[in-house]
């Protein structure tokens, strides 16, 4: 399975919903807490060794997370520990890099998310509280949410829903927004402690995974939030990322400060259905393709990004 | 109540922000609770259609705990989104939390209103009418709120006094000014004209009555302007001890911050060197001898062997203190964090200028037209050119966290190569399928599963048939998980219908 040696300490990992090859990394420098940062965009290609970088964009901070533009294939957005939001598209050379850059978060802004049915708008999640909401061709954001009392890690759009989304914060809740609302429509107190990252099921609109330093990943149906369907124990640490697949619609990828990822089925009893733990660093960035069935890719602490297939072990050559 | 909703709120926040540090955030949650009684009244006005609204009823007796605790004299003295974000984490929905603090009466401590109540007096007559709508609404006692109401009143009259004075001074200056201006102005006109008439008994006498004339006013003016300057000075004063207040406050809180941040230093240090165990059984660290490579070694072997504590957690719920279960950092984070600390910058750091050489730039055309999801029924995305290439492909060899799968059901026609080699692995094999879901309409994969017939149709769409009843085969057996997801990557798109039925019935043999 080819594995990406990156530099600098990755930090979020995604794969391009245009090309079943293509993955972008966003990685920092010291861990995050102060340094330049990278954005690798990554080619898998048959044969040893597997994957290549194609390009790579420094920045003067660290990158916590990038996200590919759904309407433009070459265009991936990143998420700057200066609280500033890039664009890049890959198709320009590298020189003329970020084409854009909205300096507008007071914070690190966390995560990036791009609308995958309306396709031209994206939300950033960021420390300073706030939520904001972007359009590719407007100079400044189009919407601040701000309710959160503490960091939105982040902000996820509803995958049938094109103006619905939710964002999860380290005030202990997940919040959904209907960008038509001028506030939160729902909150949901998942956890006692900090949310870490929230996703929906790809299948069932109503269905959210959250996932917390508490270490649990719960699963909840807005229609009736106060108890969680499912609460999946497993990690040993914090649960950095939670990812419901796009193929699958109970099944759930995590990724944890223990180190390993994780795949659950939340509708069955024992949950917990494969753990990988090739990395040897805390694991917080993983993705799952969505043209690729079961192709799965994790980034740690430890500068390696893994891209295998579920049922393989990705460190096997 | 709608309409009341719009006014009060905004009168009732500056109320509670008697401290210094809510000034500012005044601002903040007079926004929020705007948003928050719009997003009331459209809520309430548009009949909830959207599931990802809160459609439940205000529970009472939730109200009733919100009251407590903001009634609480220690909650009174924080910041008010601190308060809301104790109350949402509690449960409580936007609603609920706005009528508590609606409910909740203005800071009442009684020792304030007897000595305010005097000064108070004077703001009787106008306060009553703003204090009334708190009164009605609220079922609290009434003699709270009036008196409430003049304290917070009072500060602004403060103000409102002072601006006053400064402006009768003003006007008073301005008119004894013009007093003594125009009487000059005539004296002077006057004086020219009787210089030619050389009158100088007239000038004499005008002289004496203009000059005390103008003393008068020089001396009342004088006095209005000390007043004057009196008053903004000692609004200066006020302001600078407010400042200075202020700025203790800060500079105390800076104080605790960095003991915290050093006591939480000295905690990893302590545990990252030699205890590698989460601090749920954190009593003893020192007893835990391990070094951070063994501890990694049993993380990557992913076994259990040594400590016990793992295993147990995994069989139980999470015991919750996560604040001091701090995972263990690598060492050279704890480095570069106790550097930062000191002031010292890592040395590996660039200066790099990462800001858009043209923030003109027009996209790039997309080469490629957007893709459907495979959540999106009924559409087929592109066709790729599958070359096969490993990631392509769902890997004939695993090794197996096992799904049982199903048998040859299974497999269609579109076995590759590598599939039928081995007649023994057929069980945890998937066919390779190309990654494109089929144009297959539902109803057909509906049927195929119902009847198990053998794939008539020898092509993608009976791959993706097939594999749904290995799905819902699957979601009964337990514990494996095969190396992939389920179905042909194609089949992705038609499961979701199938998946419901079954799971609905997997949810219900569950008793979820």
């Amino acid at each position: 399975m080819p594995v990406f040696k990156a530099p600098f300490n990755g930090y979020s990992v995604k794969f391009s919903p245009f090309y079943e090859s293509r993955l972008a990394v966003a990685t920092a420098q010291n861990f995050g807490i102060l340094g330049n940062g990278r954005i690798h965009v990554l080619e898998l290609a048959p044969g040893a060794p597997g994957v290549t970088e194609s390009v790579a964009y420094d920045t003067a901070d660290a990158v916590y997370d990038v996200c590919w533009s759904e309407s433009h294939d070459s265009v991936l957005i990143a998420a700057i520990g200066d609280g500033s939001v890039k664009i890049y598209d890959t198709a320009l050379p590298p020189p003329s890099n970020p084409i854009r850059s909205f300096q507008e978060h007071a914070r690190e802004v966390q995560s990036v998310d791009y609308n995958p049915t309306r396709r031209d708008s994206f939300l950033t999640s960021s420390w300073d509280d706030t939520v904001k909401l972007w359009a590719m061709d407007r100079p400044a954001s189009v919407r601040t949410f701000k309710e959160h009392a503490y960091c939105v890690y982040q902000a996820v759009w509803n995958p049938k829903h094109g103006d619905v989304f939710a964002s999860a914060s380290g005030d202990c809740t997940v919040r959904i927004w209907d960008v038509r609302e001028p506030g939160s429509t729902m909150i949901i107190p998942g956890h006692e402690f900090e949310i870490l990252s929230c996703d929906w099921n790809k299948y069932d609109d109503c269905i959210l995974a959250t996932s917390s330093v508490d270490k649990t990943v719960k699963v909840w149906d807005v229609r009736s939030y106060r108890v969680p369907l499912a609460v999946l124990n497993g990690h040993g640490y914090a649960v950095r990322k939670v990812k419901f697949s796009p193929h699958r619609r109970s099944l759930i990828a995590s990724c944890s400060y223990d180190m390993t990822v994780c795949l659950w089925d939340y509708m069955v009893e024992d949950a917990l259905v494969g753990r990988y733990d090739h990395h040897t660093e805390f694991a917080v960035g993983i993705d799952m393709s969505v043209l690729v069935e079961g192709l799965m890719a994790s980034t740690g602490w430890d500068e390696l990004v893994y891209v295998w297939q579920q049922g393989m072990d990705p460190r096997a050559s | 109540m709608a309409t009341h909703q719009q006014t009060q709120p905004p009168s009732d926040f500056p109320a509670p922000a008697d401290d210094n540090s809510q000034i500012p955030e005044a601002t903040k949650p007079a926004n929020e609770v705007q948003q928050a009684t719009i997003a009331q009244e459209t809520v309430k006005q548009d009949p909830p259609t959207s599931v990802f609204k809160n459609s439940e009823p205000i529970r009472e007796d939730q109200i009733q705990n919100a009251i407590k605790f903001l009634s609480h004299p220690r909650v009174r003295g924080s910041p008010v989104i601190h308060r809301r974000s104790f109350l949402e984490r509690k449960g409580l929905t936007k609603e609920e939390i706005d009528e508590a603090f609606r409910r909740v009466p203005d800071p009442p401590p009684s020792s304030q209103t007897t000595v305010t109540s005097q000064d108070g007096q004077q703001a009787v007559s106008t306060v009553p009418p703003q204090a009334m709508q708190p009164v009605v609404a609220a079922p609290a006692p009434l003699v709270v709120t009036p008196q409430a109401a003049f304290l917070s009143r009072f500060r602004w009259y403060h103000a409102i006094l002072a601006v006053g004075v400064l402006a009768a001074s003003g006007a008073g200056t301005a008119v004894f000014i013009k007093k003594s201006l125009i009487p000059r102005f005539k004296s002077w006109v006057q004086r020219i004209m009787l210089e030619e008439e050389t009158d100088p008994l007239k000038k004499a006498d005008a002289k004496p009555s203009l000059a005390e004339e103008a003393v008068a006013a020089a001396k009342a003016a004088s006095a209005a302007a000390s007043d004057v300057a009196r008053v903004s000075q000692e609004m200066m004063i006020t302001k600078n001890e407010e400042r200075k207040y202020f700025e203790d406050l800060t500079r105390l809180l800076g104080v605790q911050v960095q003991e915290m941040k050093s006591l939480s230093n000295n905690i990893r240090r302590l545990e990252g060197q030699p205890n590698n165990i989460p601090k749920i059984y954190s009593a003893d660290q020192e007893v835990y001898n391990g070094s951070v490579t063994a501890a990694r070694k049993l993380y990557t072997n992913g076994s259990n062997v040594d400590y016990d504590t793992r295993s147990a957690r995994s069989a139980s719920p999470p015991a919750p203190p996560a604040d001091s279960s701090v995972p263990p950092h690598p060492k050279s984070y704890m480095d570069i964090m106790s550097m930062i600390q000191r002031g010292e910058k890592p040395s590996n750091i660039r200066e790099i200028n990462d800001m858009p050489p043209n923030p003109n730039q027009p996209l790039s055309d997309p080469r490629i037209a957007p893709k459907s999801k495979p959540w999106d029924y009924g559409q087929a995305p592109q066709d790729e050119s599958s070359n096969g290439h490993w990631w392509q492909q769902k890997n004939p060899r695993s090794t197996d966290f096992g799904y049982e799968t199903t048998t040859a059901a299974r497999f269609t026609g579109n076995q590759n190569e590598t599939s039928t080699v081995e007649p023994a692995a057929f069980q945890r094999q998937r066919s390779w399928v190309p990654p494109q879901p089929p144009p297959v309409a539902m109803a057909e994969a509906a049927e195929a599963i119902r009847r198990p017939k053998p794939r008539a149709k020898i092509d993608q769409e009976a791959a993706a048939s097939d594999d749904q009843s290995g799905v819902s085969d699957e979601l009964q057996k337990i514990t494996k998980f095969s190396e992939s997801g389920g179905d042909g990557g194609s089949g992705g798109i038609k499961i979701t219908e199938i998946e419901e039925e079954t799971e609905q019935q997997h949810i219900s043999q569950e008793g979820n």
